[in-house]
């Protein structure tokens, strides 16, 4: 064994270890879901992921991005209307384009828009999956056309049912009747996630990446909920700047 | 300020939707009876229809007691499902609410959705049925679609600009799942020191005026090409 592979097998035991710790009593899913998408980046070599989940319409959207930057938050949601991640989500199987420039016949708009911002080359999705439907997928989107190692295509889907674990939780999923209603507080938290950035960008003058990166430090460094602190943001409970106060 | 812009939306066709509604879920789910409330959390709140006397009466109890399923989904943000009000483990939640209802109704099952738009409470659509049990997968489904689409129709009725013609709700089809809406109505609360409905309210009126798509008046404020002020019309 190499030094390189012992090293990764250690950051992904750490990598598990701390998204078990994350999922105590009342966990934060967003918070959870951001620390996965960080994990999707470092350990698959990802240039980008994103994670996307269906409303109650079954209309996908965006709930993490490895990058709060619009555009790839706009090639994620492009995606509800085609691409690899719908095609995923409707068949609970991952999707695999290798080069995504060969795809162009079967996702013409969404292969345009990659184009468009000319960064990425190959995009695969992971279905997150519960009793063989899929709530949603992550994505994982590399500069460089090519396959993935099988490995870390496993340990991608790995990641997917963390995610799926975390969304739902293993109480509720025996109760069946509430997938729905966790989904929907996962996809409502992220819009008042999307509020609190647009009033931290506008307070310091700042983009969205930033304003995000605020948003996660201090909630992370007072141990307190993302979604709480986004919330108390955008009613005026909490002032712009004691979050921004803890900016580097 | 919320307050103020909701109240005054209790207009005449908040009421044909909320009775479309109620009528609805008692036709297709298994349910007795159906009520809509706005302002579920707030001292200042209304009932905009109820189907029968018992579902009026479990408005009341909750806001005079200012306790109970309805109440509790309004400040969480989150459904408050009760299949079986007569267990113990279930009353205990709200232990005045549930003697409350036994020594004036029978109440087996309990369901409170909330209607709502991020942080900002709509209002909450609430379900009984007189016999105990929960609902199937499928009409919870459909139920959370209902109160999905009630949500983005109240809050577009809520911030419809003055003199547009937009009763179906959103301008666009799509914009509340725009993520740069929400970014924006951020930012313009910040600008104009108002609340998230009163900013959404305005990106609107500023879009009808100019006859463009909220979801590009949204973009202009995030790329900083486009900032609200007080005066501005």
């Amino acid at each position: 064994m190499n030094e390189g592979h012992s090293d990764r097998e250690r950051r992904i035991g750490r990598a598990f270890v701390v998204l078990a710790d994350t999922m105590v009593d009342d966990y934060d899913v967003i918070d959870l879901l951001d620390r996965l998408i960080g994990y999707s980046v470092e350990l698959l070599s990802a240039d980008a992921a994103g994670l996307v989940l269906a409303d109650a319409r079954g209309e996908l959207r965006v709930v993490a991005a490895s990058n709060e930057d619009a555009e790839l938050m706009e090639l994620l949601q492009l995606q509800s209307a085609e691409g690899p991640c719908l095609d995923c989500f409707r068949t609970s199987a991952p999707v695999s384009v290798e080069d995504i420039v060969e795809s162009a016949d079967r996702w013409p708009g969404f292969v345009a828009a990659l184009a468009d911002r000319g960064a990425f080359r190959s995009v695969h999705a992971l279905p997150l999956r519960l009793r063989g439907q899929a709530i949603g997928a992550l994505n994982l989107f590399h500069h460089a056309p090519g396959p993935i190692p099988e490995d870390d295509l496993a340990l991608g889907q790995a990641l997917a049912d963390v995610a799926t674990i975390g969304i739902l939780s293993e109480r509720l999923i025996r109760r069946g009747e509430v997938v729905n209603e966790q989904l929907q507080t996962a996809l409502n938290s992220r819009i008042v996630v999307e509020q609190a950035k647009g009033v931290l960008a506008e307070h310091a003058g700042i983009g969205m990446t930033e304003a995000f990166d605020a948003l996660r430090r201090y909630a992370r460094s007072n141990n307190v909920r993302l979604a709480d602190t986004a919330r108390q943001i955008t009613v005026g409970d909490l002032a712009p700047g004691v979050v921004l106060a803890m900016r580097r | 300020m919320t307050r103020a812009v909701l109240g005054g939306a209790a207009d005449a066709d908040q009421r044909v939707f909320a009775e479309r509604l109620c009528r609805a879920c008692v036709d297709e789910l298994d349910v007795d009876g159906a009520a809509l409330s706005v302002l579920t959390a707030e001292p200042a709140r209304v009932t905009l229809w109820a189907s029968d006397p018992t579902a009026e009466l479990l408005e009341e109890l909750q806001f005079s007691l200012n306790d109970g399923a309805c109440v509790e989904a309004a400040r969480s943000g989150a459904p408050v499902l009760v299949p079986d009000l007569t267990r113990g483990t279930e009353s205990e939640r709200w232990p005045v609410f549930a003697a409350a209802v036994a020594e004036r109704a029978t109440i087996g099952a309990l369901f409170a959705l909330p209607l709502q738009w991020g942080a900002v409470n709509l209002g909450v659509l609430d379900l009984y049925r007189t016999s105990p049990g929960g609902l199937l997968p499928a009409q919870y489904t459909d139920l959370l679609r209902a109160v999905d689409l009630a949500a983005l129709l109240v809050i577009g009725r809520l911030t419809a600009p003055v003199g547009g013609d937009d009763a179906d709700g959103w301008p666009d089809e799509g914009s509340g799942t725009h993520y740069e809406v929400h970014q924006a109505t951020g930012m313009v609360l910040a600008q104009l020191g108002v609340d998230p409905v009163v900013a959404l309210a305005r990106m609107r009126a500023y879009a009808f005026a100019e006859r463009r798509l909220l979801v590009e008046v949204a973009r202009d404020v995030v790329a900083r090409r486009l900032r609200f002020t007080e005066d501005m019309g």
